[in-house]
C-alpha cells in the first residue's frame, strides 16, 4: 500500500473509533499535546493508562471476590478507573464505570459483578483497537522515511 | 446574518459554517499567552491523570509539581512552597482530598484551588466546595475550563 493509501486507512480507523463511540473529544486533547518534542506522546499515555488500569482491574476483582464486599473500597478504585479512563477519552469504558459506581452506591453486589464484566470487555476491545491504530501509524511513519 | 446558500448544498455548507464558527469559538477560549510565570500543584493519586494535568498546564507554560496523595500535598504547602493554583482530586490515598483541602485552607492558603474529580454528584460537589475548593470540575480537566482560570490568575 502506498503512503497516501496508508494515511487514508489510518484516518478511517481513527474516525471509526469516534463514530463507534470508543473515543471522545478528550482523545483529541491528547493529540493536541503531542508535538515534535514528544512524537509518541499519545501512545505513551495510552500505554501508561493500560499498565495502571490493569493493576486496578486486579484490585477490583480481588475486592469483588472478598466477602463481605467492601463497597467503599470498590468505589474508590472505580473512581480512579473512571477518572483515568475519561482522561484518555475512553468513552465506553468511562460510561460503564459511571454505571458501576451507581450499583456500588446501592450496595448491589450482583449488578456490580455483572457490570464489571462489561467494563473489562470494553477495556480489552479498546486496547486492541488502539494497538492496531498505533501499529498502523508506526508503519506509515516507517514508509514515509523510505 | 448567516450567508445565503444554494439550496442543494445548504445542509452541508451550513454544517461547515457552524463547525467553523464553533472551532473559532473554541480557539478563542483555549488560546492564551501568559504574561506572568504561574505555578501549580497537581494532587492526584492516578498517574495517568496527574501526568496529563501537569502536561496540560505546562503546555500553557505553567510551572508544575505533582504529588500522588493528600498528606504529601499538605506537607509541601506546610513547608512554605507557594503556588498560584492547586488542582486536587477528591479521592486520594493516605489523606483524602476533602481533608487535605481543609488543612491547606486552615493554614491560611488563599490560592485558587480546583477540585478536579471523577465524582459528578451534587452532594460531592457541595462537599468539595464546602471543604474549600473554589471551582469543582468533573474530569477530565480541559482547556475550556482551565484557560479562563489561568487568565484570571494572570490578571488578563
Amino acid at each position: 500500500m502506498d503512503g497516501y493509501g496508508m494515511q487514508n486507512q489510518i484516518a478511517c480507523i481513527r474516525r471509526s473509533l469516534f463514530d463507534q463511540g470508543y473515543l471522545d473529544e478528550q482523545f483529541i486533547q491528547l493529540e493536541e499535546l503531542q508535538d515534535d518534542a514528544n512524537p509518541n506522546f499519545v501512545q505513551e499515555i495510552v500505554t501508561l493508562f493500560y499498565t495502571d488500569s490493569t493493576r486496578l482491574i486486579q484490585n477490583i476483582e480481588l475486592t469483588l471476590n472478598s466477602r463481605p464486599i467492601n463497597f467503599s473500597k470498590l468505589d474508590d478504585y472505580m473512581h480512579q478507573f473512571k477518572g483515568s479512563s475519561s482522561s484518555i477519552g475512553a468513552k465506553k469504558v468511562t460510561s460503564e464505570c459511571a454505571v458501576f459506581r451507581q450499583y456500588c452506591a446501592a450496595g448491589n453486589a450482583e449488578a456490580c459483578i455483572r457490570n464489571f464484566q462489561h467494563i473489562k470487555q470494553e477495556h480489552a476491545i479498546l486496547r486492541k483497537k488502539l494497538e492496531f491504530y498505533f501499529q498502523m501509524m508506526g508503519q506509515a511513519a516507517v514508509a514515509q522515511t523510505r | 446574518m448567516a450567508p445565503t446558500l444554494p439550496s442543494g448544498d445548504q445542509a452541508s455548507d451550513q454544517d461547515n459554517w457552524d463547525n467553523g464558527r464553533l472551532a473559532r469559538k473554541r480557539q478563542l477560549l483555549t488560546e492564551i499567552v501568559l504574561r506572568n510565570r504561574l505555578t501549580a500543584l497537581v494532587v492526584d493519586g492516578d498517574t495517568t491523570c496527574r501526568v496529563l494535568e501537569q502536561l496540560l498546564l505546562r503546555s500553557y507554560e505553567v510551572q508544575t509539581q505533582g504529588v500522588d496523595n493528600g498528606r504529601d500535598a499538605v506537607a509541601l504547602i506546610a513547608s512554605g512552597v507557594k503556588f498560584n493554583l492547586i488542582i486536587i482530586d477528591m479521592i486520594l490515598p493516605v489523606l483524602n482530598g476533602l481533608e487535605a483541602t481543609r488543612q491547606i485552607r486552615d493554614m491560611g492558603v488563599h490560592c485558587k484551588m480546583l477540585g478536579v474529580t471523577a465524582c459528578s454528584g451534587e452532594s460531592e460537589r457541595q462537599a468539595f466546595l464546602a471543604a474549600g475548593v473554589d471551582v469543582f470540575i468533573e474530569k477530565p480537566l480541559d482547556p475550556e475550563h482551565l484557560v479562563p482560570i489561568l487568565r484570571e490568575l494572570d490578571g488578563q
